[in-house]
């Protein structure tokens, strides 16, 4: 168990490569940097994680491999969808808001998915949340399409979800971005919404790929 | 940080040397007023509304501002300078190869935030800036203090309060201008983009202006920017500059879009967080409680209904009246005159015949039109001042979907109400082919414009209420027939999405309704007057060569047995093709001499309503289109405004009975 992030960085590597569609050991070694761990390499292959050629030249995921880096990339590729979508994206300085930027609901939500942890992982406690006391099972969505609020209904923007950077552009340009509080004041014949002082009209499509926090009072 | 080449330019130049002309760029966003501030610098007049898409070419004066002559330069609205339309993409292309010497950026005070995107990109050209924070009076009304004070010492340039459609601040405006200087931008991206611009910078080609600005923009992606560069200067000369563009975004490993937009949104915020102070209770404002009304799917309509019903009862009791008595009191006695004193007959008829250069073209023009447009345009003018008209596409947008029309296609058909030939060129920005089409098509078909509208409610009110709802029923019928059926016919594309602004309600200003007025009556005078003159001219001529004759017996089966309409009519389709409103007075005098009854009547206005585009919109159409397919879509639209116009017959004479 002590090598599962080497195990799983090696692992990922061989998935990068499924994707690129090579398999020679050479590019696994390029890839890790010459970090390459041999004695990894014949454990996953015990494992039946991956499969070598029989030369060494060759190296590839089997499909017990390729079903377990796809978890991996899936939870990689996520966490990078939360920390760049919803908390800004603020990769270069490596400064992570996280618990200026959530609400209560989400950190409820996480804690519910995480099973109510009871400590950190430095060891200290975790102090106790509504969701602990009533040992909630399943988690809410605190995220909701702009277009289901109910008429007359304030919140506040978590993220846009853009087809292209041009609409992206267009919407921030309306000043339609995370953070601000947006009132939507009708949904037909279409969707008119106010935000910082405009009243902006569009149609369903863009209503629903604005998501707001749900519940959360506007100041 | 890379070298500032635009201050260097700026200190060899000299700010002093007043022999030559200087260029004032006027930018903003859309509706902020960039207009009114080029009209009051100016003295000039370009037409100016309440809502965007007013301006949709960029537009040049010379004018002497505190003893320096100047090229102000009006803008189509900007968002910023990352562009997402081709309005846009002009007026950055004017910054970029004008380089203006000052830039005045007019923000609409009830939308600071919004402008300050658009600032942030501006103070990064290095161009001397002056703020015109407009409608400033709103504000106040609204509990909101701008600290402009407090803005201009944050931006480094000055920033004048204004409420522009009074002309209040254009002294001080015109005062800051020469104090313009180059804004503070101290915003830091980080570490490897901004290390990563100053190695793009010195790869630039050295002619290109603005390179930082340049820099982020590649940066950014933009496709304009790579394009024009890599025509101008070729692949080759550019593959360094490429290549480190890409080495910059390999090595930041996120979205530097979103990371440069984000460093932006927190300067925003701050600056608009440290300038504007809010009263905690909004007062209730009638315009905005007017405005969720107007747009309000029940009380929506019968609010469109009942101003439409109001402007027609003002064409009908105010200005059709008016018009009567000045063709009595002015136009009576002058015929009577003219036909005793002038015995040669066909003098007398080329004076006043029916034909004659007087009666037909002056007399109709100035004594029959004038006024309906004069009493019609004061209202629709207040509408626009109100900011009503935008409106309408959120109340329409259902019909719209239906005709294949998404999203941004619907503010050029709305503006078709006001100018066709205005909304036709509006619809540049529309990106799917298919619905820049469609668009056109229905512009130019059955939408009535300002003006045609105006003398189709006074046609129509010479008949009643009933026959005024009926041509207009008819006409959006057509309309949406022609819609359904194009949208059948063109193969489908992408649907753009549908984001609209919509302009604040205020209260009307009377003089700025006054002034818009006068303007558009005299460019009726300046452009229709004369034409009203050579189309007279000319139906006299071909009158006595016996053409119109030839052409009215060639006619005659369509229309007095399919159409249903008198000879006459014929000569009103003719000075159609010259000027709608000249047609309108012809059938105002068909009604009078008894020659149309009422359902003629009614006909006569929706044939003449979708008959030949104005000459001004087929030029328009051209040059959207080309002109292949404008003109093949002229003949369509006139081909089937006669087959509708004898359906329309049919329909009312024989199944309806009327």
């Amino acid at each position: 168990m002590n090598h599962k992030r080497e195990k799983d960085e090696h692992i990922e590597r061989l998935y990068y490569m499924k994707e690129k569609e090579t398999d020679s050991t050479d590019a696994l070694k390029t890839a890790m940097n010459g970090n390459m761990d041999f004695g990894l390499i014949d454990e996953l292959s015990s494992e039946d994680m991956i499969k070598l050629s029989a030369d060494g030249s060759k190296i590839k995921l089997t499909k017990k491999g390729a079903d377990y880096g796809r978890q991996i990339i899936r939870a990689h590729r996520l966490a990078e969808r939360l920390l760049y979508d919803v908390l800004g994206g603020d990769f270069e300085s490596g400064a992570c808001e996280f618990e200026h930027i959530v609400t209560p609901e989400l950190v409820d939500s996480i804690c519910i998915l995480l099973g109510h942890p009871k400590l950190c992982p430095h060891g200290t406690p975790i102090p106790e949340g509504q969701c602990c006391r009533r040992s909630a099972k399943t988690a809410h969505s605190s995220v909701i399409p702009l277009s289901e609020l109910k008429i007359g209904q304030s919140a506040r923007i978590a993220y846009v979800n853009c087809k292209s950077d041009q609409q992206l552009h267009k919407i921030n340009g309306l000043h339609l971005r995370p953070g601000v509080t947006a009132t939507l004041h009708q949904k037909y014949p279409t969707f008119v919404v106010e935000c910082e002082g405009s009243n902006i009209a569009m149609d369903e499509q863009i209503a629903s790929s604005i998501c707001v926090w749900k519940g959360l009072d506007p100041l | 940080m890379p070298i500032l080449t635009r201050k260097e330019e700026w200190d060899r130049c000299g700010l002093s040397n007043s022999a030559e002309v200087k260029k004032i760029a006027i930018v903003g966003l859309p509706n902020t007023g960039k207009s009114q501030v080029f009209n009051n610098l100016t003295g000039t007049y370009t037409l100016v509304a309440n809502y965007p898409l007013t301006t949709v070419e960029i537009k040049k004066t010379e004018c002497l501002i505190n003893g320096q002559s100047y090229e102000v330069i009006d803008t189509p609205g900007l968002h910023c300078l990352y562009i997402h339309s081709e309005e846009e993409l002009q007026v950055r292309d004017m910054i970029f190869s004008e380089k203006p010497d000052v830039i005045i950026q007019c923000i609409d005070a009830n939308q600071l935030k919004q402008s300050l995107t658009l600032t942030a990109d501006l103070l990064e050209l290095e161009i001397p800036m002056v703020i015109s924070l407009n409608a400033i009076d709103e504000t106040a009304k609204k509990g909101i203090w701008i600290d402009s004070g407090g803005l201009s010492r944050a931006l480094g340039i000055p920033v004048i309060e204004s409420i522009a459609v009074n002309g209040i601040g254009t002294n001080q405006l015109k005062a800051a201008i020469s104090k313009a200087r180059i804004g503070k931008w101290s915003v830091k991206y980080g570490e490897i983009i901004d290390t990563g611009m100053s190695a793009i910078v010195p790869q630039l080609p050295e002619d290109v202006w603005f390179k930082q600005k340049a820099a982020v923009l590649l940066l950014l992606d933009d496709p304009f920017l790579a394009d024009y560069l890599t025509k101008k200067y070729g692949v080759e000369k550019i593959a360094q500059l490429t290549e480190q563009v890409n080495r910059v975004k390999k090595q930041f490993r996120g979205n530097i879009a979103h990371t440069v937009n984000n460093t932006r949104i927190r300067w925003m915020d701050e600056l608009a967080e440290n300038t504007t102070r809010r009263q905690r209770i909004e007062p209730n404002q009638f315009a905005t409680g007017f405005a969720r009304l107007s747009r309000h799917p029940v009380f929506g309509i019968p609010i469109l209904l009942m101003i439409l019903f109001i402007m027609y009862l003002l064409v009908v009791n105010v200005a059709n009246v008016i018009a009567g008595w000045m063709d009595q009191a002015l136009w009576a006695p002058v015929e009577a005159k003219i036909d005793s004193f002038v015995t040669i007959g066909w003098l007398n008829e080329f004076l006043i015949g029916d034909y004659g250069i007087l009666s037909l073209g002056l007399a109709n023009a100035f004594l029959t039109i004038m006024p309906i447009l004069s009493v019609f345009f004061i209202a629709f003018n207040i509408l626009e001042d109100v900011g009503y008209i935008p409106n309408l596409c959120v109340l329409t947008k259902r019909i719209f979907d239906k005709l294949g029309l998404s999203g941004s296609a619907i503010m050029p058909l709305i503006l078709g109400f006001g100018c066709k030939t205005m909304a036709t060129l509006t619809t540049k920005s529309l990106k799917s082919k298919k619905e820049r089409y469609i668009a056109i098509y229905l512009i130019a078909f059955a939408i009535p414009c300002a003006a045609q509208m105006a003398l189709n409610m006074s046609i129509l009110g010479r008949m009643g209420v009933r026959a005024f709802v009926i041509a207009f029923s008819t006409l959006v019928i057509v309309e949406i027939v022609a819609g359904v059926a194009l949208n059948k016919i063109l193969k489908e594309e992408e649907r753009s999405d549908f984001l609209q602004e919509l302009p604040a309600i205020r209260l009307p200003n009377p003089k700025a309704v006054i002034i818009k007025t006068y303007y558009r009556l005299w460019w009726f005078i300046k452009e229709a007057v004369p034409v009203f003159i050579y189309a007279a001219v000319a139906m006299f001529v071909i009158d006595k060569i016996g053409l119109l004759n030839a052409t009215k017996n060639a006619l005659e089966p369509v229309m007095t047995r399919f159409i249903g309409l008198p000879l006459e009519m014929v000569d009103a389709l003719i000075m159609c093709m010259a000027r709608h409103e000249a047609a309108a007075g012809m059938i105002i005098k068909l009604i009078e001499s008894g020659k149309l009854n009422y359902v003629q009547c009614i006909i006569a206005v929706t044939i003449t309503t979708m008959f030949v585009p104005c000459f001004a919109n087929i030029v328009a159409m051209i040059k959207q289109l080309g002109a292949k397919r404008a003109l093949s879509m002229a003949v369509i639209i006139n081909a089937s405004s006669f087959l509708i116009a004898g359906l329309l017959n049919w329909l009312l004479v024989g199944v309806f009975k009327l």
